[in-house]
């Protein structure tokens, strides 16, 4: 992928990778769009960075833990609104057979 | 060096490659929650999907809280492993799309993770260990007719992942490894480690190179769905051979991931990794990262860990070797043979020595049971002793009997051969019509022949 | 006056005084979301039937009727993040800031309208239609809470509950002339919010007036076990200090703001604000944000990462349809942030991008030496158009140039209603603080509402 510029080609295997099904039109407009954003963004290439580290997180918090304790404040109790799939009286999710 | 020797006499290879093998182990921590929520983790058995909550199922605007004591769990072992523990550390998201990974990425660690550069010791060799590390576990599938059915329950339970460098070369290694690493993660009591229940699981990496090559191989075969130590083996065995086949004849090996059929004792080709999963990792921004205090880290300590005891009650107590190790495969049973004879040295401190080896014997020989109460264990002991004991004078006679008419049993103890003893000690007991103590038996007779040297 | 007209705190003391009920209250909001919804699509859910719990008659926001960006989880009610991938999607569970409002006694009376999963600046990003102005059906609300935005604006609520990660609060708030407040990051908690972009999510507060603000701040501020990312210290009762002086206070004035591309009117209505700040006492002081320039590109690539990871989640197995139901801007991002992420690029871009959002929070932590608060607009531009920015993408995103900054540094800011267009289009300017800071925002906004007087309503046909 050069630098600044996505081809459908390159759509076309970000839209893989994301689990996206794209119609030939949307690969055409994206990869329009999706480049002029990316050139746009390419300026920060010209910042200085080499003395910096990265934020990930802006108010410096280290160390949060939860207790290893059962609880069922947040348990589930009941699965309804959920898509649920009930085989022999059991609730499972459920896809089309994958191997 | 020795590897390679090793590795040709095992298999008799057409001495043109050496196998360059590695690890990757999973084991559940048995934590009481999963890694990131207060959900039950001990899912096995438990009917499906009965414990899940917004955070283990992924459902929006859920967030992920980490479970001290798995970190914890996670520092021990790598402590364990002589690694090395690093300061900072913190988890990276992992994406990629399964019916199993609810979120659509696991939370796992990948460039900081908890622990690495460890080393295991097995007999006298060591291996290498690259990094342990902490992550969350997928749900289950289940597949059946035209469908495949998930229950999440096991969504989300801690699991702890052990990379080692490639240092095996043979199948044989790759089994005792397994074996004393289960033992040495039981001792911590931190997982089951159970393949049969799942919360061990493993995966080998298995490549060839060029005998004298130092380079490590241009590709590499992962090896998935083996469900015990058995079929590890068996795996990379077939490995080898399916592997120097291939270069034999010009062609290299695919780099990929392989399944393990256990009814027919082969691999078979499952997912080409020329295709490499982009995992796109990036630091989780939900969980703040961890900056251990040394003096945290110094208050996780390692027990004595089963190689430890091994060599504990071999030097300290002069148990054989083999008894030792099989009283130490399970830590209970070494831990109640401990408090027995701690509990012994107490109260009868003028009991003929040597009470480890005789009390050794008794459990090994499963001659009385350990689930008794040690206090009834030793009064069991005891009495068999009871039965055993004849008139030292007469047992002085016999022995010096023995020594006399097996003359050459005892040049060749002299001469070095410890085994020769047995013999005598078999003697001995077929003259006392096995009245005796076979462990008395042995220590008398050893000063015996030392005295008159 | 309409009780639906009344603040919280005037509908509080009716209420404690026994001149109305939260029925009556309730009954006024619903009445006239029946009439005036149709007209600006505010709210996606209304609740017809409230759950009324009298036990919480002493709790300070009992009775009062609210509404929530249709972001957050409402255990039993439709969920949708304006999107159709979870177009009938029941929550099964209550995000913390709805448990924590109900626990004040705060009633919730519906869900409202914003650009799907938080993606956008207008609301026109919604897969359900977009919100109107109240101010002028013509134009667009701001986004992405919109809705929130609206319905607070057109007296369909007492208050409501938005969510900013770019400026998603104080744009709508801005543009509907509304209060609204984008906390600390790690204020409020985010659990339960659906996440656009978690290192920049902020769940905060819009309401008619700062002091409502304030209170409502205090109800939902405070750390919680479920989200990690929420900070430990107990916030302090942002409705005491309200009333302290402000004279002497430092005003920072950023250059780079103030260079080009804002519009006339905009520019002297914040001028004139900033006069009426000065008679209160506060000082100007000129500063300097060098990093400005590249806070849009640095945005607009540490977002659409995240959020391509955080919408990893929704595959249709376990609730909600396909992922064939996002829409353009959704999937724009998501391969944006696909490929920001990749490997080979993570590098050049993603890990560039957390670097550069280093040196934008410490322009501002550089600012707060010399100064206390820092005065901006909300919006280069007044309110546009329905449809005017919606064929350019990267054109809607030039116009978070105030309002991204804050996200990426993590400060609190506070937009403040100053002012209108010859054509009544509202203006706010936005008071940007110190972490943790709100206090002072808060405060300031309220002495200078004090002065100019509590924004006037958009008289809807």
């Amino acid at each position: 992928m050069k630098k600044g510029s996505l081809s459908k080609k390159d759509v076309a295997h970000l839209a893989k990778l994301a689990d996206l099904k794209l119609t030939d039109s949307e690969i055409e407009e994206y990869s329009g769009q999706l480049s002029s954003i990316l050139d746009y963004i390419n300026q920060l290439q010209e910042v200085d960075t080499s003395k910096v580290e990265s934020t990930h997180s802006t108010i410096g918090l280290t160390n949060v833990y939860s207790e290893d304790k059962i609880s069922d404040v947040q348990k589930l109790k009941s699965l309804k609104h959920l898509s649920v799939a009930k085989r022999n009286g059991k609730k499972y999710f459920a896809v089309k057979r994958i191997i | 060096m020795n590897r390679c020797m090793e590795s040709m006499k095992d298999h008799g290879l057409s001495n043109q490659y050496n196998p360059v093998i590695g690890l990757e182990i999973h084991a559940e921590l048995s934590t009481r929650s999963k890694m990131f929520c207060q959900c039950l983790a001990d899912y096995f058995g438990q009917p499906p999907n009965t414990h899940v909550c917004p955070v283990c199922l992924g459902l929006p605007g859920a967030l992920p809280v980490p479970n001290r004591k798995a970190v914890e769990w996670t520092i021990l072992l790598g402590k364990a492993l002589n690694c090395k523990i690093n300061k900072i550390t913190k988890f990276d998201r992992k994406h990629y799309f399964y019916p199993d990974l609810p979120k659509g990425y696991q939370i796992s660690q990948y460039d900081e993770p908890i622990a690495t550069g460890g080393i295991f010791q097995l007999g006298k060799k060591t291996f290498r260990i690259r990094r342990v590390h902490l992550e969350e576990d997928t749900g289950k599938l289940i597949h059946k007719g035209d469908e495949t059915l998930v229950d999440f329950n096991r969504s989300g339970v801690p699991l702890v992942e052990i990379v080692t460098e490639p240092d095996f070369t043979n199948s044989t290694d790759v089994k005792a490894f397994l074996e004393e690493l289960q033992t040495l993660i039981r001792y911590l009591e931190v997982s089951d480690c159970d393949m049969e229940k799942g919360s061990m699981r493993l995966e080998p990496n298995v490549s060839l190179r060029k005998l004298k090559s130092t380079k490590m191989p241009a590709y590499k075969v992962e090896v998935k769905n083996i469900n015990s130590f058995r079929f590890a083996q068996k795996a990379v065995e077939y490995e080898i051979k399916r592997q120097t086949a291939l270069l034999q004849k010009g062609e290299t090996p695919t780099q990929e991931t392989r399944g393990f059929n256990e009814t027919k004792g082969i691999t078979f080709s499952q997912r080409s990794k020329e295709e490499e999963q982009d995992y796109r990792y990036f630091p989780e921004p939900d969980i703040p990262p961890f900056v251990f205090e040394t003096k945290f880290l110094e208050k996780v300590e390692v027990p004595e860990l089963p190689h430890e005891k091994v060599e504990r009650y071999v030097s300290t107590w002069k148990l054989r070797r083999e008894e030792a190790l099989l009283l130490t495969r399970d830590k209970k049973v070494a831990q109640y043979f401990e408090r027995v004879i701690s509990k012994l040295n107490q109260k009868k401190p003028d009991m003929v020595k040597p009470v480890e080896q005789t009390i050794a014997k008794l459990i090994v020989n499963k001659k009385i049971p350990i689930d008794i109460a040690e206090s009834e264990f030793i009064e069991r002991a005891l009495e068999k002793r009871k039965k055993h004991e004849v008139d030292e004078k007469i047992l002085a006679g016999v022995l010096g009997k023995i020594v006399e008419e097996n003359k050459k049993a005892v040049e060749d103890y002299r001469g070095g051969k410890e085994g020769a003893v047995m013999f005598l000690v078999g003697q001995a007991m077929r003259e006392l019509k096995g009245k005796a103590d076979a462990v008395v038996i042995r220590e008398k007779l050893m000063k015996l022949v030392r005295r008159d040297q | 006056m309409n009780l639906h007209e009344l603040s919280i705190a005037q509908l509080t003391r009716l209420l404690e005084g026994k001149k109305t009920s939260p029925e009556e209250i309730y009954t006024s909001f619903l009445t006239r979301i029946k009439e005036i919804n149709p007209k600006i699509n505010a709210y996606l859910t209304v609740i017809n039937k409230p759950e009324l719990d009298y036990s919480m008659r002493d709790k300070p926001l009992f009775g009062i009727p609210y509404s929530m960006k249709d972001t957050y989880n409402t255990k039993g009610i439709r969920t949708t993040a304006a999107a159709k991938v979870l177009d009938n999607y029941i929550s099964p569970y209550d995000a913390t800031a709805y448990t924590k409002l109900k626990k004040a006694g705060a009633v919730l009376i519906g869900k409202t309208n914003c650009d799907a999963w938080g993606h956008g600046s207008s609301t026109e990003n919604s897969d359900f239609g977009p919100t109107k102005n109240p101010w002028n059906r013509d134009y667009v609300p701001g986004g992405s809470s919109g809705g929130s935005a609206a319905s607070l604006a057109a007296d369909l609520c007492s208050f409501s509950i938005g969510e900013d990660t770019g400026g998603s609060i104080r744009l709508p708030a801005s543009f509907c002339s509304v209060v609204g407040l984008k906390p600390t990051y790690g204020l409020v908690s985010r659990y339960g919010c659906i996440a656009y972009a978690s290192s920049l999510d902020t769940v905060g507060p819009m309401a008619r007036s700062v002091e409502d603000t304030a209170l409502v701040l205090e109800v939902l501020a405070g750390a919680d076990s479920c989200d990690a990312t929420t900070s430990q210290s107990k916030p302090p009762r942002y409705s005491q200090f309200l009333g302290r002086k402000i004279a002497g206070l430092k005003m920072g004035i950023p250059k780079e703001y103030f260079m080009k591309g804002m519009d006339d009117t905009v520019a002297s209505t914040i001028a004139k604000a900033m006069k009426d700040l000065q008679k209160l006492g506060v000082e100007p002081v000129e500063i300097s944000l060098p990093m400005t320039e590249y806070a849009i590109s640095t945005y607009y690539l540490i977002a659409p990462s995240e959020t391509s990871s955080n919408l990893a989640r929704y595959d249709g197995i376990r609730f909600g349809t396909t992922r064939r139901s996002f829409g353009a801007e959704a999937k724009r991002r998501i391969m944006l942030g696909t490929f920001t992420l990749s490997h080979g690029y993570y590098d050049a871009y993603y890990k560039k991008a957390t670097k550069v959002r280093t040196l934008i929070k410490n322009d501002f932590e550089n600012a707060f030496k010399a100064v206390d608060f820092i005065i901006a607009p909300a919006s280069p531009t007044p309110p546009f158009k329905l449809g005017e920015k919606v064929d350019d993408p990267l054109k809607m995103y030039l116009s978070d140039i105030y309002l991204v900054s804050v996200n990426l540094a993590g400060v609190p800011a506070l937009s403040v209603p100053c002012g209108f267009t010859g054509n009544k289009l509202p203006i706010s300017f936005q008071l940007i603080g110190r972490h943790f800071d709100e206090t002072t925002l808060l405060n300031i906004g309220y002495q200078y509402e004090q002065v100019h007087g509590i924004y006037e309503r958009p008289r809807i046909k």
